[in-house]
């Protein structure tokens, strides 16, 4: 009988595993807040906007939601992760800044400064 | 343009012994001396948590930390890694601590540098509702340590000996309360999480859930463990549809990986969970009347002892804590109290999560070590008060608190040092207040509140605080008595004495401490009938400056034609006349209007 650690390490190998089948290897990966308080701001009508540049091909990104990391009056954020870079923290993403980003930032690696928190 | 290289260094207390701000001296001149300047952004944040190997500096992308650095280090990192690329596997220090995971995304933006992310550690960073997320950050691991390695004295042992207190207000030692209830014997006992929030502007404990938790569900399994229960119940507000419907998932997805209900990941332990909803009143984060609204009574506190550890729900031993305290268990187990020891102040270890708001620049969900001083709070982390104005107080503890003016900025906050200053920790609110706010009005606001709450059991609670907010509403009117701070004191302090629970016992509060810190100000509403932040209506006179460029919109607004004045000349307000109801105030393009 292997041991409550040992069989916790093995479900964290096989979540992972999961993970990586979603696409987390992806070169960026997109978080969205989705807490009460970003969804009040509007982040649903922004992650539908990422949602939907996936579904008409884009590609090489894992998109998915986050809870609220607490920037209240920054917020809807988004976050742009990608291997060797620093992490791109955005705010205030209405879903015009959205495409933006997809357009910009994700088409063409170019970081959007002027929105990103610093 | 972004920068090549974001650096953190550690500007903690610790690491400033140790030497931080020389190297950050050294590392400037490096950067000078390789023409990376430009390229490069240094920042520094709050203790690391990582003391025992300070000075810290940290090099992004790649969150590479190099501890235990000397001066003659610096030119090595800068010209190895910064300029060649290729990082110092000597220099650098290898932690897998649960803490930090936020800090790696969130680190090196100044709001966040600052902080210190126990509890929220995966909030923001991870997808809530995926087990999936939360397993491959070390999810469960904590609670497998605890049934594989530990036995349920052992993890007691570990949460007394990690100094954590309670979160949800009263700071009372965790480790002692679960200690009473381990004691206790015979089953069924009870484990619940209290989540019903009820300060007004209060959304911690919401954020947590909403942004992680598993981390609930697992912190109170390993209760559950240590504890000797098999039956977890999470109270919740039902104004928080989305935190319910995640931990409803957190729990199902549990059970469904066999991390809740039968022999827990083949051991001898289970224990599995269910949600209560509570419908809204702030009386119910009382733990007795808590444990009434679960047992379907009504939501009134009963007199302690006998305490809940002892004789809680349905008479049973109940060990009950808030979300954040819920939250530090499994890092308290996985990285250890003496690690979690090594955070905070001598009698408050770890961090605590605060609602940053009011006058501040940057509002928001913060977490910072205990000890961290209001003034890093306010202007490191919170960026300063905007539009120029000066600070004046910070409200802490919501309704149950106090307001700390500019001489306690620098008090490095704990649950001590906030109640000898005259306030409390509570649950986390924190309002800042600038020179546009009146602190009679602020007292008035957290009273009429704790007022309405009151559940009406005792005559001081029910009573006294009426007296209270009716000498309030006076003073702020203008018909305030020579004698009335005398007599809200008295009141006050009687009402402290004289209830049962926290409510009443903290309702007078806020006034008390006003009262104490800001007397001038209750003197002049009272003797001089002003008010000098121009908030209180009744104390404030309407004046129509030499800006006046005679357009007359403030005479067609007034309703009681108080306005006199012809086309394009000054007008005049008839003071006798006047209801000072601000409409004109409101009306005039050209501010022409003063409040004096
Ligand atoms: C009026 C009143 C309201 C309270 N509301 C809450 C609440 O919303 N959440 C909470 O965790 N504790 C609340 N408490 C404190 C609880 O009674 C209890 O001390 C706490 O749940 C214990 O958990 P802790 O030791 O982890 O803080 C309240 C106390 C009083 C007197
Ligand atoms: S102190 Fe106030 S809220 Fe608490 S039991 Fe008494 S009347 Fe009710
Ligand atoms: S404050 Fe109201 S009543 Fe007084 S002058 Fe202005 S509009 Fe008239
Ligand atoms: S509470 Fe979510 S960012 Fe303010
Ligand atoms: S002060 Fe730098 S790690 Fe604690």
């Amino acid at each position: 009988m292997p041991t409550p650690l040992e069989l916790i390490k093995k479900k964290r190998a096989e979540a992972v595993s999961r993970i990586i089948g979603k696409g987390y290897l992806s070169t960026k990966r997109v978080y969205v807040g989705m807490a009460t308080c970003e969804i009040a701001a509007g982040s649903k009508d922004v992650m539908e906007v990422f949602r939907k540049a996936v579904s008409l091909g884009l590609t090489d990104v894992y998109l998915s939601q986050k809870g609220c990391a607490g920037r209240c009056n920054l917020e809807p954020t988004v976050e742009v992760i990608e291997a060797g870079k620093s992490p791109i923290k955005y705010g205030k993403v209405d879903t015009t800044r959205a495409q933006e980003i997809i357009e910009r930032h994700l088409k063409k690696g170019e970081v959007i400064q002027e929105w990103v928190i610093d | 343009m972004t920068a090549t290289y974001r650096i953190i260094v550690c500007d903690g207390t610790s690491c400033l012994n140790s030497g931080a701000r020389t190297l950050t001296t050294v590392l400037k001149a490096q950067l000078d001396k390789h023409g990376l300047t430009d390229k490069t952004t240094v920042s520094l944040s709050g203790c690391l948590g990582m003391c025992d190997k300070g000075p810290i500096v940290v090099v992004n992308p790649g969150y590479t930390l190099y501890g235990s650095l000397t001066e003659g280090d610096i030119p090595e990192i800068v010209e190895e890694h910064l300029v060649k690329g290729k990082p110092i596997a000597r220099l650098a220090i290898q932690e897998d601590h649960l803490y930090n995971r936020f800090f790696r995304v969130f680190g090196d933006a100044k709001f966040f540098g600052h902080q210190m992310r126990v509890t929220l550690r995966n909030c923001g960073i991870i997808d809530p509702e995926s087990i999936d997320d939360y397993l491959s950050l070390r999810g469960y691991e904590a609670l497998a340590k605890a049934v594989t390695d530990m036995t349920p004295q052992q993890v007691v042992a570990e949460v007394e000996k990690s100094g954590l207190r309670g979160r949800g207000g009263a700071g009372f030692p965790t480790g002692t309360k679960w200690k009473f209830t381990a004691a206790q014997v015979g089953t069924p006992k009870y484990v619940i999480c209290n989540a019903d929030e009820g300060d007004p502007g209060a959304f911690m404990d919401r954020s947590a859930i909403e942004g992680d938790p598993h981390t609930i569900v697992e912190g109170m399994a390993i209760g559950g463990y240590a504890v000797g229960s098999s039956k977890g119940i999470v109270y919740i507000r039902a104004e928080y549809p989305l935190a319910i419907r995640r931990i409803t998932k957190a729990i199902e997805d549990a059970r469904a990986h066999g991390l809740l209900g039968e022999n827990i990941l083949g051991s001898d332990f289970s224990f599995d969970m269910e949600i209560r909803l509570g419908a809204g009143a702030f009386v119910c984060g009382e733990e007795t009347a808590l444990i009434h609204s679960i047992e379907g009574a009504r939501g009134m506190p009963r007199p302690r002892p006998p305490y809940p550890s002892v004789q809680g729900l349905f008479g049973r031993p109940t060990l009950i804590n808030n979300v954040e305290t819920w939250a530090n268990v499994p890092v308290i187990v996985l990285d250890g109290a003496n690690w979690f020891r090594t955070v905070g102040t001598e009698t408050s270890k770890g961090t605590k999560v605060f609602a940053l708001a009011g006058k501040v620049v940057n509002t928001g969900l913060i977490e910072v070590p205990m000890g961290t001083t209001l003034r890093q709070i306010i202007y490191d982390v919170g960026g300063g008060i905007p539009g120029g104005k000066a600070f004046k107080a910070v409200q802490t503890g919501g309704p149950s608190g106090g307001c700390l003016p500019e001489q306690y900025l620098d008090t490095p906050i704990d649950y001590d040092s906030l109640a000898k200053a005259g306030s409390i920790m509570g649950s986390g609110g924190m309002i800042v207040i600038d020179e546009d706010s009146c602190m009679v009005d602020i007292a008035k606001f957290f009273l009429e509140f704790t007022q309405n709450e009151s559940c009406g059991k005792c005559t001081p609670c029910r009573e006294g605080t009426k007296r209270m907010l009716e000498i309030l509403t006076r003073i702020t009117e203008g018909k305030g008595q020579a004698g009335d701070i005398d007599k809200l004191e008295r009141l006050g302090k009687m009402i402290q004495k004289a209830s049962l629970c926290g409510l009443g016992q903290s309702a007078p509060n806020p006034v008390l401490s006003t009262i104490k810190n800001f007397r001038a100000e209750y003197e002049e509403h009272i003797h001089d009938k002003r008010c000098r932040a121009r908030v209180c209506e009744n104390l404030v006179t309407y004046e129509i400056t030499e800006k006046c460029v005679g357009c007359g919109a403030c005479r067609k607004v007034c309703p009681v034609t108080a306005i006199a004045g012809g086309p394009k000349k000054q007008h005049v307000i008839d003071q006798d006349k006047c209801i000072k109801c601000g409409q004109c105030f409101k009306t005039c393009k050209f501010e022409a209007i003063a409040k004096v």
